[in-house]
C-alpha cells in the first residue's frame, strides 16, 4: 500500500469504499504502481479528502478528462474528478454555463447549440474538460483563449478550504470571475482542486445541431449549413499570412481562424495514416507557401455575405490560394464539424504514430515568434530527413486569438514513444527549441523542457515568487505540484522549485 | 491469436477519452454522450477501453498480476465494441480484439469467471447456455415445419438457444416460422439436432469451447448441404457470419440476421405488410447486428520498421462503417402504422442492452443498470415501444422493465412482422 492503512481508511470513510482503490490493476490503468485513486463526488468530499492528505502528509495529483498522465515517481494520491460531471447551470441571459471538472466540451456544447450558443474549445478537443482553463484552439479568434474565458469558480486549496471566487463568493451568482467577492484568478492555476467553475458562452449562428449522414468514420453533411463556409488559404510568405490573418481579425469577420499546416487538413479530412499520407502529398504540391483555415459564419443571409467579400478582398490583396481540395463539399462539411465540434486533435497529433511532443508560445502574437519556430522547424525537418519522426510537412503554424490582439504559435513532432531513437531525438528536439527560446529572447519557453532555474533566471526569477505564493497556499507542500492538468499539460506548479524535481521525462 | 500480437495497438493508446464516449459530433444530450457502459459506472479508467489496453499493455512487459479486482475489471465488459467504434473515428489501431484476447488469456490461465464457468459446464452438458428443460425443437411442435438435417431445405432457420429454450421468447422463433411460411420460403430447422453457435462463449473468453461449437454446426450444415442460414439472434448472426469466417470455418455459407432476410423477402415482393400496427417505436441497434457484424477482414502483414503505425500491405479496419443498420429500419418504415423516433445513440454508437460478454450471467445487476439506461433513452424519446432485433436484448429490457414498473412495451421486430402480414 503507498499510503498508510489509517489514511487510507479515514479516506474511505469520506468517499465510501467503491471510491478508492491501491489495487495494481487500478494503479496500471494510470500508469503508476506510486499512486492510491480516490474519486470523490462533490465538493465537499474534495475538501474533506484534501484535509486528510495534508493531515497525513500524502501530496496529491488532480486530473479530469485528462490526456496523457505522466506520474510523479513518488508515492501519491491521484484524485480523479470523472464522478463530478454535471452542468450545473446554463444562463443565458448572463451568458455563462457552470460546469463540474468532468462535464467534456462536447456535453456541454449539445446544450448550448440547442440554445443557438457555443463554449470555447480547446486545442486538446471537445472529449476534454469544459472548464476555462489553459489551452489554446481552434475557436480562439473569436471566443479568446480558453483561460481568457474562466468567470466565477468554486475551489479547494490545496489546504482543503472550500473557496467561491468572484460573484459567486459574494452573491452566489456566476457571472464575473474578479468580483465582487475574492479574486484569485492567477493562484487558482497553481494547485487546488477546481470543483465548479463558470465559463463564458457566445453567441452560435450555426445549427442547434449538424444533421450528419453516414456512419463513423466517413460522417458528412449532405449539405453545407445555411451561411457557413470553409476555406483553407495558403501565402506566398509568412508575411503575407500573418497580413491577412491581422485584417481578418480587424474586421471580425470570422467565426474561426486555425493556423492549420497542410498535414493537419490531412488529417482531419481523412479517416486512415495511409490515406492522410496520400493527402497530403497532393496537398503539398498545391500550397504555395504557410497557411490558414478560416470559417465563416453569418447570422443571416447578408452578414454571410458581407463577410464573405470582405475575406476575398483581404485574401486578394495578400495574395492567399484557396487550397481546392478544401472546397469539395466532403472536405468542406468535414473540417466544419470537425473544428467545431471534435477539433482535430486526435486525429491530426496521435494517429500517425501514437504521440506528438509540441513546443509553444501561448498568448502572444505569431509575428513576434516567427524566426524562433522557423529554426526549430528547420531541426524538425532533419528529423524526418532521418526518419526518426513522421514525414509531415514539417511546418510551424500559428494563428491570431481575440481578432487577431494576442496569438498562438506552436511546432510539434509526431512519432512512436516507444521507439528509443525517436523518443530521445525528440526530446533532444525539444530541449534545443526551448534554449534557442531563451538565448534568441523569443519566449520563455513551456512544457518544462528546461530545467526551472535556467527559465526563471531569464525571467525576472518568476519561479521563485511563484513558489512563495505556492508554499502560502501549501504549508504542507502536499498540493498539485504540477499544478492542475485537467487537460494534460503539466505546467503552473512545475514552475517552482519548492517540489522535488520532476524526474526527467522517461521512455514508456 | 493472442494478445502478443496487439502490442503495437495497444502502445498507441494515448488516453486520450474518446473510447468513453459515442463520436463527439453525435453528442446531442449530456444524458447520453458515454458509449461504454463499464466506464459509465466503474468510473475507474481501468473499466474503459483505454484503461483495459493499458493494463494489457503492462501484462506484456511484467506478467499479469491477478488481482480481484483485475478479475471485476476483465468481466465487467459487455464485450460491445463501443470502444472501439470511438476509438477507430480517429485512430488507426485494434481495441475490441486486445481486450478480448486479454480475457481468453485469463480464462486459459485458469482465472474464469465462476458464474460464466457454470454456463460453459452447461453447455458441455447440453449444447447450450441457457438452462435445458424439454427438447430444442419442442418450441415447433404442431407447426409442420422441415427439419433441415433430413429435407432439402433453401435455407435454414438457426434458432438460437435463448430462442429455442426460454419460454417468454419461444414467441420469436414461432414470429419467425410465421413470416418465411408467410413468404413461402423453403426452410428448415434443426430442431433437437440444432446446437450452440457459440458465439456467446467466445464473448465470455471461451476460444476452444467456441471452436467446438462452430465445428460442430459446420459439420450439420456442411451435410445438410445448406447454402443459407438464417438466424434471429444477434449473436448468432456475429458468430456464424464474422467469427467464423475469422477462424476459416464458415466457408461459402451465406449468413443472414432475420432483418436482412425479411428485408430482402418484402423488397422482393414476397412478403407483404398490410395489416396496421399502431404504435410509436424506438429502435434499438444490438451490438452484434449493428458495429460488430462487419465482416471480418482477413489481413496479414506487417508493421513497416520505424515510426509510422502503418503495414505492409495496409490494413483496412473495421470501424463500424457496415453493419446492418438500414435493413430492420427500413422493415420498420415498411410496416403500416409504425412511427419511428431515433435515440440519440444509434448505429455504430448505440449503447449495449447490457446482456453481452457474460455480463448477464456474472453480474446481472450490471447488466439491468445498462439496459436501464438504455430503458431511460427510450423512454425519452415518447416511445411507447423499444423494438430490438435479438432476443438476448429483449429478454435483458424486459427484465429490467419489471423491476422499474415502467410502461414501456418491447418487442422484436420479428413480433411486429407478424402482427402485420
Amino acid at each position: 500500500m503507498a499510503i498508510s492503512k489509517e489514511a487510507y481508511k479515514e479516506i474511505e470513510d469520506v468517499v465510501g469504499p467503491e471510491n478508492i482503490s491501491d489495487d495494481p490493476s487500478i494503479k496500471d490503468a494510470y500508469r503508476s504502481q506510486y499512486l492510491t485513486v480516490v474519486l470523490p463526488g462533490n465538493t465537499e468530499e474534495v475538501a474533506a479528502v484534501v484535509k486528510l492528505f495534508n493531515k497525513h502528509k500524502i501530496p496529491f495529483q488532480v486530473q479530469s478528462t485528462g490526456w496523457s498522465f505522466y506520474p510523479p515517481e513518488y508515492d501519491f494520491i491521484f484524485v480523479d474528478m470523472r464522478r463530478m460531471n454535471r452542468i450545473i447551470e446554463i444562463n443565458e441571459k448572463n451568458m455563462y454555463a457552470v460546469v463540474e471538472p468532468y462535464v467534456i466540451v462536447a456535453e456541454l456544447q449539445a446544450e448550448l447549440f440547442k440554445r443557438g450558443l457555443t463554449c470555447n474549445m480547446k486545442g486538446s478537443g471537445a472529449n476534454t474538460t469544459a472548464l476555462a482553463m489553459s489551452g489554446h484552439g481552434h475557436m480562439g479568434l473569436s471566443t479568446g483563449t480558453g483561460d481568457r474565458n474562466d468567470l466565477a469558480t468554486e475551489w479547494v486549496t490545496d489546504e482543503g478550504e472550500i473557496i467561491r471566487l468572484g460573484t459567486v463568493g459574494a452573491s452566489g451568482e456566476w457571472f464575473c470571475g474578479d468580483g465582487p467577492g475574492p479574486s484569485l484568478r492567477g493562484v487558482i492555476r497553481i494547485g487546488g482542486v477546481m470543483t465548479k467553475q463558470s465559463t463564458k458562452i457566445y453567441h452560435w449562428g450555426g445549427p442547434t445541431k449538424y444533421a450528419l449522414e453516414g456512419n463513423s468514420p466517413r460522417y458528412t453533411l449532405p449539405e453545407i449549413p445555411a451561411n457557413m463556409m470553409v476555406r483553407y488559404y495558403s501565402f506566398p510568405t509568412v508575411e503575407k499570412l500573418i497580413e491577412a490573418e491581422l485584417k481578418i481579425g480587424e474586421s471580425e469577420i470570422a467565426f474561426e481562424l486555425m493556423g492549420f499546416c497542410p498535414s493537419m487538413v490531412s488529417s482531419n479530412i481523412t479517416t486512415n495514416n495511409e490515406e492522410d499520407f496520400a493527402t497530403l502529398e497532393r496537398f503539398t504540391k498545391e500550397v504555395q507557401g504557410p497557411g490558414f483555415m478560416v470559417i465563416i459564419i453569418g447570422n443571416f443571409p447578408g452578414d454571410f455575405e458581407y463577410k464573405k467579400m470582405v475575406l476575398e478582398q483581404i485574401i486578394k490583396e495578400t495574395k492567399g490560394k484557396s487550397l481546392k481540395a478544401v472546397e469539395d463539399h466532403n472536405a468542406e462539411a468535414t473540417l466544419l464539424f470537425q473544428c467545431t465540434r471534435v477539433t482535430g486533435s486526435i486525429r491530426e497529433t496521435f494517429r500517425a504514430g501514437g504521440m506528438f511532443s509540441s513546443m509553444m508560445v501561448q498568448g502572444q502574437r505569431y509575428d513576434l515568434h516567427v524566426e524562433w519556430l522557423e529554426q526549430a522547424a528547420v531541426w524538425k525537418r532533419e528529423l524526418i530527413k532521418k526518419g526518426l519522426i513522421i514525414a509531415d510537412d514539417g511546418q510551424q503554424f500559428g494563428w491570431g486569438e481575440e481578432q487577431g490582439h494576442l496569438g498562438h504559435t506552436e511546432i510539434f513532432c509526431r512519432y512512436n514513444p516507444y521507439d528509443a531513437d525517436s523518443f530521445k531525438a525528440v526530446h533532444d528536439w525539444m530541449d534545443k527549441v526551448a534554449k534557442l527560446a531563451l538565448t534568441g529572447h523569443y519566449s520563455v519557453p513551456v512544457n518544462s523542457a528546461l530545467p526551472i532555474e535556467e527559465i526563471g533566471s531569464q525571467a525576472c526569477n518568476y519561479h521563485i515568487w511563484l513558489g512563495k505564493i505556492k508554499q502560502a497556499f501549501d504549508p504542507n507542500l502536499v498540493g498539485a505540484r504540477t499544478g492542475f492538468s485537467y487537460v494534460g499539460a503539466d505546467t503552473a506548479g512545475a514552475h517552482t522549485l519548492v517540489y522535488p524535481p520532476k524526474p526527467p521525462a522517461k521512455q514508456p | 491469436m493472442s494478445i502478443e500480437q496487439y502490442k503495437g495497438d495497444m502502445e498507441m493508446c494515448c488516453r486520450c477519452s474518446a473510447c468513453k464516449h459515442i463520436p463527439l459530433q453525435m453528442v446531442r444530450n449530456p444524458a447520453h454522450s458515454y458509449a461504454c457502459p463499464s466506464i459509465a459506472k466503474y468510473n475507474y479508467h481501468a473499466y474503459s477501453g483505454s484503461g483495459r489496453l493499458i493494463i494489457g499493455r503492462e501484462a506484456l512487459s511484467k506478467g499479469i498480476n491477478y488481482t480481484d479486482r483485475l478479475l471485476d475489471i476483465v468481466y465487467n465488459c459487455q464485450m460491445c465494441g463501443a470502444c472501439d467504434i470511438s476509438c477507430k473515428y480517429a485512430m488507426d489501431m485494434e481495441v475490441l480484439e486486445p481486450i478480448s484476447e486479454f480475457r481468453m488469456k485469463c480464462v486459459e490461465d485458469g482465472h474464469a469467471n465462476p458464474a460464466l464457468d457454470k454456463v460453459i459446464n452447461g453447455l458441455h452438458k447440453t449444447g447450450s447456455m441457457v438452462p435445458v428443460k424439454g427438447k430444442r425443437g419442442d418450441w415447433a411442435e404442431g407447426l409442420n415445419l422441415k427439419n433441415a438435417t433430413k429435407e432439402k431445405v433453401d435455407v435454414l432457420y438457426h434458432v438460437g438457444c435463448l430462442t429455442s429454450y426460454d419460454k417468454d421468447m419461444q414467441k420469436l422463433a414461432k414470429a419467425t416460422a410465421k413470416i418465411l411460411q408467410k413468404a413461402g420460403v423453403n426452410f428448415g430447422i434443426a430442431g433437437d439436432a440444432e446446437t450452440c453457435c457459440g458465439g456467446r462463449a467466445y464473448q465470455m473468453g471461451y476460444r476452444e469451447d467456441f471452436l467446438n461449437q462452430a465445428k460442430k454446426n459446420m459439420a450439420l450444415i456442411k451435410k445438410a448441404g445448406v447454402k443459407t442460414l438464417v438466424t434471429g439472434c444477434a449473436d448468432g448472426y456475429q458468430a456464424f457470419k464474422v467469427l467464423y469466417d475469422k477462424y476459416n470455418l464458415k466457408g461459402d455459407l451465406e449468413v443472414l440476421h432475420i432483418t436482412e432476410y425479411i428485408d430482402r423477402l418484402i423488397k422482393q415482393g414476397k412478403l407483404k405488410l398490410t395489416k396496421k400496427v399502431n404504435l410509436n417505436v424506438t429502435y434499438h441497434d444490438p451490438c452484434r447486428l449493428g458495429r460488430l457484424s462487419e465482416p471480418w477482414i482477413h489481413w496479414e502483414g506487417k508493421k513497416i520498421p520505424g515510426y509510422k503505425f502503418v503495414f505492409d500491405p495496409p490494413k483496412t479496419y473495421r470501424r463500424g462503417t457496415n453493419g446492418i443498420y438500414a435493413p430492420p429500419r427500413d422493415i420498420l418504415a415498411s410496416i403500416p402504422g409504425i412511427k419511428l423516433t431515433e435515440m440519440d445513440r444509434i448505429k455504430e454508437y448505440s449503447w449495449c442492452c447490457g446482456a453481452g460478454g457474460g455480463v448477464n450471467e456474472s453480474n446481472p445487476e450490471f447488466a439491468a443498470w445498462t439496459a436501464n439506461k438504455r430503458i431511460e433513452e427510450a423512454t425519452s424519446t415518447g416511445a411507447e415501444a423499444l423494438v430490438s432485433a435479438c432476443p438476448w436484448c429483449e429478454s435483458n429490457f424486459n427484465k429490467t422493465l419489471k423491476a422499474t414498473g415502467s410502461s414501456l412495451k418491447v418487442y422484436d421486430i420479428v413480433e411486429l412482422v407478424a402482427k402485420a402480414i
